[in-house]
């Protein structure tokens, strides 16, 4: 390992992330450390860069939501040894705080979602699931949310969705806060219609979607 | 409406035979909305087979369509075999605690007895109810939820997901598991004179490829409808979100109809698998239904019956999920009214869309 290039070991990383391998994704950050590479760039070139390979394998349906978790534990595992030895406080995209709404505990597409921003460079502040439309807003204020990500997987949950919309005009902070939507009932033309910025159709997608919308902000 | 003209029981057997009907059949599927009916709360229907019955009877007399399904939650089986289900005071109920912690746990799982365990015997009740009232006029069936999604329940979706890839013979374990309470609760289903009614969110290709779906869903599916094929009865499979690519697997599981979500194209189930299987599917639950308006539905109703109205096999019109519980009664109304009004047989002008 000693003898790879900065390259060469990103480059494993990033594969040992999308071939789910935990292991090697443990030593290949130990290697990039011993070699004195740069954590943060064994991050973002390595974990980050094998972790949109996986959301791109995702999209084009070539893995399902069981290989895109393993993917997600391997990356974790890497994370784990290499944000210590992080020099700075990195500088993140943006805060998205995310959960599922009130009524609705099915967390599965919400936690890729989660998954695949921190992996963009997002700083994600989690709320779980069954989270009131109030508690959204309020932790968007606390922390400065740049984005409220919103996901339901039930149907009888969705006006949850617009709630939240409305409390965040009624703070005031409508100007400041983008709200994204997502889940299997929603759609682009619920998304419009509750007044909601962007909606994803996947974890993959809900990452560029999140770029796009701190990029107009 | 119940009673005007054919009978539903009537209307399918007709239909089956290919002789005249006066509609096609159309299933709006009702869940926890009909305790809107009858002005119940939904947390009311835990244990009591009694109002359940009532409600789903009430619903099904105002609005005259064509299958009562008895169903409250996707969590009957799961949570007879030890999940926690919390049950909000008039919202769907939903899973707070898978039955294991971990794969060590697995022997631990027994497989129901439907007459003794958790919510299953008042549900069951609520089907003779529902027999005894109207079983005669319209069909009755039982929702059983199927040994992959069963399955998901019982460990957790996020520890089944990464089973597949860790531990394959753990979740066949718990699917072995889980179709062993789903066979018992489909023979007590039957035993009320309903038919069983499978729905499997978790093998959806939104979830698990195609693949997955063949080694580890598909093979309990078959032997699950295998067993009630055996019993004289064809079923129904539902399963969400995505399904293309597993449609002939859904087909040779044994299924008689199809039940496709508005994920999927129902034109492209015709000319993939109409020629194989009757078909059912798929006004949007949320975006049609519950938020459009009646002339939404309208139109919704014309352009699925202009895609599927003579698919090979049959065509029944019905939404491509459960209703949400707050889907407008007038939507409901809505939706028969444009399946009564397109008739039988269905004119050149309705097929080729340009009623539109």
């Amino acid at each position: 390992m000693s003898v790879l290039t900065p390259e060469a070991l990103f480059e494993e990383l990033s594969n040992a992330v999308v071939e789910m391998d935990e292991e090697r994704v443990i030593t290949g950050s130990e290697a990039a450390l011993a070699a004195d590479i740069d954590a943060y760039d064994a991050i973002q070139q390595g974990l980050s860069h094998g972790m949109e390979r996986a959301g791109q394998l995702f999209e084009d349906e070539e893995y399902f939501i069981p290989e895109l978790l393993m993917c997600s534990d391997a990356m974790y595992a890497g994370l784990e040894v290499l944000k210590p030895h992080l020099k700075r406080t990195t500088e993140s995209r943006g805060t998205v705080v995310i959960g599922v709404i009130e009524g609705d505990t099915h967390d599965i597409g919400k936690n890729m979602v989660r998954i695949m921003l921190e992996s963009g460079g997002f700083k994600v502040i989690d709320l779980g699931r069954d989270v009131t439309p109030q508690r959204f807003v309020d932790t968007a204020r606390e922390s400065k949310a740049d984005i409220i990500a919103l996901s339901t997987l039930m149907t009888t949950t969705m006006d949850g969705m617009g709630t939240v919309v409305r409390l965040l005009e009624e703070a005031d902070l409508r100007g400041g806060v983008k709200v994204m939507v997502g889940g299997g009932p929603i759609s682009t033309g619920f998304a419009k219609r509750i007044g909601a910025d962007g909606y994803a159709v996947n974890a993959a997608e809900a990452v560029k979607v999140a770029r796009e919308l701190v990029g107009n902000a | 409406m119940a009673g005007v003209g054919m009978t539903s029981l009537e209307r399918f057997a007709a239909y089956g035979r290919g002789d005249a009907i006066d509609r096609l059949p159309c299933v709006p599927i009702v869940g926890n909305g009909a305790a809107r009916v009858i002005g119940a709360k939904i947390s009311h229907f835990r244990g009591n087979g009694r109002l359940i019955a009532e409600a789903q009877t009430a619903a099904y007399r105002r609005f005259g369509y064509d299958v009562i399904r008895v169903f409250t939650d996707l969590y009957t089986l799961a949570e007879a075999m030890g999940a926690g289900v919390h049950y909000p005071e008039d919202e769907t109920a939903y899973l707070s605690v898978p039955a294991i912690p971990s794969v060590e746990n697995i022997s631990r799982l027994q497989p129901v007895t439907p007459e003794r365990d958790g919510n299953l015997p008042s549900h069951l009740e609520a089907m003779q109810r529902v027999i005894a009232e109207v079983g005669s006029e319209v069909p009755v069936t039982g929702a059983v939820t199927c040994p992959f999604t069963t399955a998901s329940f019982l460990i957790g979706a996020e520890n089944l997901a990464r089973l597949i890839l860790k531990n394959p013979a753990a979740v066949h374990q718990l699917c072995e598991v889980a179709l062993e309470s789903a066979i018992r609760y489909a023979a007590a289903i039957m035993a009320t004179g309903c038919t069983p009614s499978l729905t499997d969110p978790m093998s959806s290709s939104t979830v698990i490829g195609p693949r997955q779906f063949r080694e580890f869903s598909l093979p309990y599916l078959k032997r699950l409808i295998t067993f009630i094929h055996d019993q004289g009865r064809s079923v129904t499979l539902h399963i969400c979100g995505k399904t293309d690519k597993i449609w002939h697997d859904m087909v040779d599981a044994g299924a008689g109809c199809l039940s496709i979500d508005n994920d999927a194209s129902l034109a492209g189930a015709v000319a993939t698998v109409g020629g194989r299987v009757r078909l059912m599917g798929n006004i949007h639950p949320s975006e049609i239904m519950l938020q459009g308006a009646p002339a939404d539905v309208r139109r919704a109703v014309f352009n699925c019956i202009s895609q599927a109205g003579t698919s090979p096999k049959g065509y029944i019109v019905a939404s491509g999920c459960s209703l949400p519980t707050e889907t407008p009664a007038a939507n409901i109304q809505a939706m028969m009214d444009a399946v009564r009004e397109i008739g039988w047989p269905l004119k050149p002008e309705v097929l080729s869309g340009g009623i539109l």
